[in-house]
């Protein structure tokens, strides 16, 4: 990154070519993602016209790069260049110039010269299993290079489902320890992005609002941040007016399904997962899952990949041993309850039956 | 309490010469209500609560001709909440009723207790007569402390928290939201409350099955007391409830 420290987003948008139309189109475009109205937009402007950039690294652990992915695609604020320039992205390892010693170098003086200035954004999660030697990055296990940069970090922004809650690499059994970001360091304020991937405009939309108002966004109880958590997908779902009236996809060539009814019965997540998608979208708004006639996967919560199958409407009882659906417990049970009264009230009419014979006795009388 | 019951009366064996009972009011009107309510409620929230869980039915025609889940889902919410109403009155009654509002408590640390426990598990099971309560016997108390309070309690707190998912950070998710946490996310939340439904219709069965076994075993008149208050025993009863305090 050749740019010099201490610039704002505008001077290096100017640099490059960006003309002020289009930047004030940008400031437009991300107030609204964050839910800001139209008075505010100045504020964002303003910010962008003079905060120096902040210094960003990008920290890479146990993941699929898919948050990368995402991120790089971040189409709504019109050009990915303004994303890039929003922040000094001075380190990241997938997409830096940079390689091996030389690239440890930049991290290393950024935690050395400026402490408590950067921000610390990591994507996936690190194992703690054997010492954490299933991730290491030169030579150094990732869970020594995160708890380091942590340390002197402003705060720290989780990417993805991996840094917030663990994910595919935590799932049942979880063969390396792989934990989430804010199990590991402690006394940092962390953000959870979660979702695999967050979407684009989620992930830029929260880096401006820190840049923006210099301050963390209200967080929610699993530390994401409100704006872009605060609804579950099913109370903002298209497809609601099909639950409401109780039209429900069968299978997946049903009529239904070409009517484009509720996909509750298919397994959606929608109902226990918050995120954005039924307002952001994907891919430049084109579409996202349940838009496509897919159920939600419920990406972006906690310890999804172990809900059972994608396609079922309940969990399976969570106690290991027990290969049972609640469904089939219950039944057992009731069953069960029915016999056992149907046995109780057999051997009353029997013994009475004989009682009658040999006229009242009544034992165990005390 | 240890209420002893007095000698029979002479007068009530001309009246009734054949069988020696007496009458004791035992279950105040506020009790009655309560379980009747309570009954209603958990046979509509179970049946509502089936369709909620898989939705059976499938109405035909342009969706907003329909409203079959939005109404079952009202109608669930509607008697989860008189359910809840009704389970603060009862605690409420516990404190102010008469000593038999308390019989059902689990007195673990009174040995006569434990004792009445394993004796009246025995006599049930051995299809014995055994002694007479006129308020829960130590088993029945503790089978309704651990299915309905209990059981009641943890679909209450599920239930709230399924229903503050709406607006998280609201009014209802301070007061319930933390089970979903607690529970290792709102799909197990779900798993719970589905299977704790279960529950309490197995424990519905026993119940309804028990009462009726006990009302003709000991002729106590058990079933129409929820209706009446009265219960009835027989001359050389004893009351047993002596952990009643
Ligand atoms: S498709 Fe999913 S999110 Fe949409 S209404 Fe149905 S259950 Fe809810």
């Amino acid at each position: 990154m050749s740019l010099k420290p201490g610039m704002s987003t505008y001077d290096v948008l100017r640099e490059h070519g960006v003309d002020r139309r289009t930047f004030l189109r940008f400031c437009t475009a991300t107030a609204a993602a964050m839910g800001l109205d139209a008075t505010m937009v100045p504020r964002v402007v303003e910010a962008l016209e003079n905060k120096p950039r902040i210094p960003v690294i990008w920290l890479h652990g146990l993941e699929c790069t898919c948050c990368s992915e995402s991120f790089i695609r971040s189409s709504h604020p019109i050009t990915q260049d303004i994303i890039f320039n929003m922040i000094s992205l001075d380190y990241d390892d997938t997409l830096q110039a940079a390689a091996g010693r030389q690239a440890e170098e930049i991290r290393e003086a950024l935690v050395r010269d400026h402490p408590g200035e950067y921000v610390l954004a990591v994507e996936g999660n690190a194992p703690t299993r054997d010492g954490g030697v299933y991730c290491t990055v030169g030579g150094r296990t990732f869970l020594d290079i995160l708890q380091e940069t942590a340390a002197k970090a402003k705060f720290v922004v989780a990417w993805g489902s991996c840094a917030s809650n663990g994910c595919v690499q935590a799932a049942h059994p979880n063969p390396t320890g792989a934990k989430p970001v804010k199990d590991l360091i402690s006394g940092k304020a962390v953000i959870n992005v979660p979702g695999c991937p967050p979407i684009a405009e989620v992930m830029t939309g929260v880096l401006t609002y820190v840049l923006t108002f210099g301050r963390l966004p209200e967080l929610d109880r699993f530390g994401r941040p409100k704006m872009f958590y605060g609804k579950r997908i099913h109370d903002k779902c298209y497809r609601r007016a099909y639950f409401d009236a109780g039209q429900f996809v069968e299978t997946w060539d049903d009529d239904g399904a070409k009517k484009g009814w509720c996909l509750y019965k298919m397994g959606c997540r929608g109902p226990t997962t918050y995120n954005s998608c039924p307002t952001f979208k994907w891919n430049n708004g084109v579409s996202y899952p349940i838009q496509s006639g897919h159920g939600c996967l419920g990406c972006s919560e906690a310890g999804f990949w172990d809900n059972s199958s994608f396609y079922d409407r309940l969990t399976s009882i969570p106690v290991p041993g027990i290969e049972a659906t609640p469904e089939l417990i219950g039944k057992t049970l009731a069953v069960a309850a029915g016999v056992g009264v149907a046995a109780h009230f057999t051997s009353f009419m029997i013994k009475r039956g004989i009682g009658s014979k040999t006229e009242n006795v009544e034992d165990g009388k005390d | 309490m240890a209420t002893r019951v007095e000698r029979f009366d002479p007068s009530d064996v001309a009246a009734q010469p054949h069988r020696y009972f007496r009458r004791k009011y035992v279950w105040q009107w506020p009790i009655r209500a309560f379980h009747w309510v309570n009954a209603i409620c958990i046979l509509v929230l179970f049946a509502t609560g089936l369709y909620i869980a898989n939705p059976i039915l499938s109405p035909t025609g342009e969706a907003y001709g329909n409203f079959v889940m939005g109404r079952v889902l009202q109608v669930h919410y509607t008697f989860a909440f008189i359910f809840i109403v009704n389970f603060l009155w009862r605690i409420y009654w516990f404190w102010m009723g008469n000593p038999y509002a308390r019989s059902g408590f689990p007195f673990v640390w009174k040995a006569s207790w434990w004792r009445d426990l394993f004796r009246q598990a025995g006599d049930y099971l051995a299809l014995r007569r055994g002694h007479v309560h006129l308020g829960h016997n130590a088993l029945g108390g503790l089978v309704y402390t651990l299915f309905v309070i209990f059981l009641g309690w943890a679909q209450i707190l599920t239930g709230l928290a399924m229903y503050s998912e709406s607006n998280p950070g609201g009014f209802w998710s301070g007061i319930a939201g933390w089970v979903i946490p607690l529970a290792g996310g709102s799909f197990q939340v779900r798993m719970w409350h589905y299977l704790f439904a279960w529950v309490f219709i197995t424990f519905s069965i026993v119940h309804v099955y028990i009462v009726f076994y006990d009302g003709q075993q000991y002729k106590n008149g058990l079933v129409t007391s929820m209706i009446s208050g009265v219960k009835f025993y027989q001359e050389g009863d004893i009351d047993c409830d002596n952990w009643i305090s």
